[in-house]
């Protein structure tokens, strides 16, 4: 479970909701068969984590979630569910 | 006495007792209009919708707008102008754009080509590079003077439809309430799930949305002028094309700030999940090119971010008028090639016009509201995204077009620079060998048909 290289979500402020999980993986059977795992790269944030053992779950950390959106798209399975967080909470962007 | 007689002209509010009546927070709370969205669109929407006198009510997710968006970003000066005389004088723009550039970039290698003038730099300006925070800061805050009601932290969780005709919308927790509006514009972004959920539009692609990272980058004022060669104040846009998107077909750019530089780069989401590697790579890639590492060095970086942009151009937007509510902006795909916060503002600009013709005749309909595709239709928006139809299919069709011929360009241009000990004749069929092995002539010339046929629209 490395860190992609070019990802610095150090750096970006996040308003983390501890109630609710905005992103999920809603049909967890799904990504046991699922093959390109896109979720894992694709994430500009590597909110998507697994440790490559075939029958464990693919980790959703959602506080670090910069709200773009393309998991929900990029999922072969359909198996991502994704809305935006509560007013308030999430990612909050400073430098444009 | 004439004191007594004075009391009784005054008129005397009666206090209603509680018991009469609906509680209040029974009630829903009902608007002339919702604009659900606080970004471009959605406060230029807002604005022009309450300067005409409609009750407008402008919902915004985040703790203030701008906060969920980013991407080094430039507006075109007079198409703002329009909506907004002299625009620039109110809110903190970051450069005046005078020097636009093309980088085909290569491994370790660039070919560019620019084009920078001071005529550039006066107004009506050409390019105004903006920070998202500060410019949506103002365009809600002229919203806001105009008597829109904004609420920050208010996210929307879907739209009330009855019969088919959207009435308001569901507030999501924490508010959980609902709020009716004669028309609703939805203006909530590329990732538009309030109009996928509600059927309005088909359910978006990976191919049409591409992901953009963005880091921006500190430098001192002077650091930057110096390093892209600019006078006090005004700044670059250079874009980069082949190498920093890894093979396949996308945009990077360099935004110059007041004190700092944006990077962006971005491909379609479908690319990365057939590429295997993720935006950040891209960045990862920009950062250490040999030619771009030194306009950056010593930068410290403020902040990483990433966004969705749709770039599935004309064909790919969505039926944009549905019975009491329009969609706007990023949301209805508006976007041409990378420009969109002025296609959505005035998408916003012409939704309004809309709303407020249904507003005066009482007329909700999809009939009625369908002035506002007519008025993009006319307009440059529907316009500029008509005449670049094709590219969006081309880009599909010939995935290696950015990276091939930049690959090309920078093996001619390097194999014409260097000097070699033999004829010049001979190095010229040497030159042709090498480059026309990149790529048969034949298909040189048909992908060059295929652009052109692009162009001509």
């Amino acid at each position: 479970m490395t860190k992609p290289p070019g990802i610095n979500i150090a750096l970006c402020e996040f308003r983390p909701d501890d109630a609710w999980q905005h992103v999920v993986i809603a049909a967890p059977e799904k990504c046991r068969s699922c093959r390109e795992k896109n979720c894992l790269r694709v994430c500009p944030s590597a909110v998507f984590q697994w440790d490559n053992i075939p029958d464990h779950p693919v980790l959703v950390r959602y506080r670090q979630c910069v709200e773009c959106g393309a998991c929900r798209l990029a999922c072969p399975a359909g198996a991502v569910e994704f809305a935006y967080p509560r007013g308030g909470y999430g990612v909050v962007y400073h430098h444009g | 006495m004439i004191s007594d007689w004075f009391k009784t002209k005054k008129p005397r509010k009666l206090p209603r007792s509680p018991a009469s009546g609906p509680a209040p927070a029974a009630a829903p709370e009902k608007f002339d209009a919702i604009v659900v969205g606080a970004g471009p669109a959605g406060s230029t929407a807002a604005y022009f919708m309450a300067r005409d006198g409609l009750d407008v009510l402008l919902l915004e997710r985040g703790p203030f707008p701008g906060a969920k968006n980013c991407g080094g970003a430039a507006v075109i000066a007079e198409q703002i102008h329009d909506l907004f005389p002299n625009f620039w004088e109110e809110f903190p723009y970051e450069r005046i754009v005078t020097s636009l550039e093309y980088w085909w970039l290569n491994e370790d290698s660039a070919v560019t080509a620019g084009f920078t003038s001071g005529r550039l730099a006066a107004a009506p300006y050409n390019r105004l590079t903006v920070k998202r925070k500060n410019f949506y800061a103002w365009l809600a805050a002229k919203a806001v003077a105009a008597g829109a009601a904004l609420r920050l932290g208010h996210r929307v969780a879907s739209v009330i439809l009855d019969d088919g005709r959207t009435v308001g919308v569901r507030l999501a927790p924490p508010q959980s309430a609902a709020v009716l509006a004669d028309i609703v514009v939805l203006a909530d972004g590329a990732n538009s799930l309030l109009a996928e959920q509600a059927g309005l539009i088909p359910r978006l692609s990976p191919l049409n949305l591409s992901l953009y990272a963005k880091e921006t980058i500190a430098l001192a004022p002077e650091t930057i002028e110096e390093r892209f060669n600019l006078p006090p104040g005004q700044g670059a846009i250079i874009s980069l094309i082949g190498h920093p998107t890894a093979g396949y077909n996308g945009t990077a750019s360099i935004h110059t700030f007041r004190d700092s530089v944006n990077i962006n780069a971005g491909i379609a989401v479908n690319s990365f999940a057939a590429g295997g590697f993720g935006p950040g790579d891209l960045l990862a890639r920009i950062k250490k090119h040999p030619r771009i590492a030194p306009l950056l060095a010593g930068g410290v970086t403020l902040e990483y971010g990433a966004a969705m942009i749709p770039e599935g151009g004309y064909h790919a937007i969505p039926p944009l008028v549905h019975p009491g509510l329009l969609i706007a902006g990023d949301a209805g795909s508006l976007v041409n090639g990378t420009h969109g916060i002025n296609l959505a503002m005035w998408s916003g600009r012409f939704a309004a016009k809309a709303a407020y013709a249904a507003k005066t005749s009482r007329d909700f309909s999809a009939a009625k509201l369908s002035l506002y595709r007519t008025l993009l239709d006319e307009s440059f928006v529907l316009q500029n995204m008509r005449a670049n139809a094709k590219a969006a299919a081309l880009q599909r069709d010939a995935p290696y077009l950015f990276d091939l011929y930049s690959r090309m360009l920078n093996e001619a241009a390097y194999l014409s620079v260097r000097a070699y000990p033999m004829p010049i004749k001979a190095k010229r069929r040497f030159v042709w060998r090498k480059v026309t092995s990149l790529q048969p002539v034949g298909k040189i010339l048909a992908d060059a048909w295929r652009v052109l046929k692009v162009v001509k629209g």
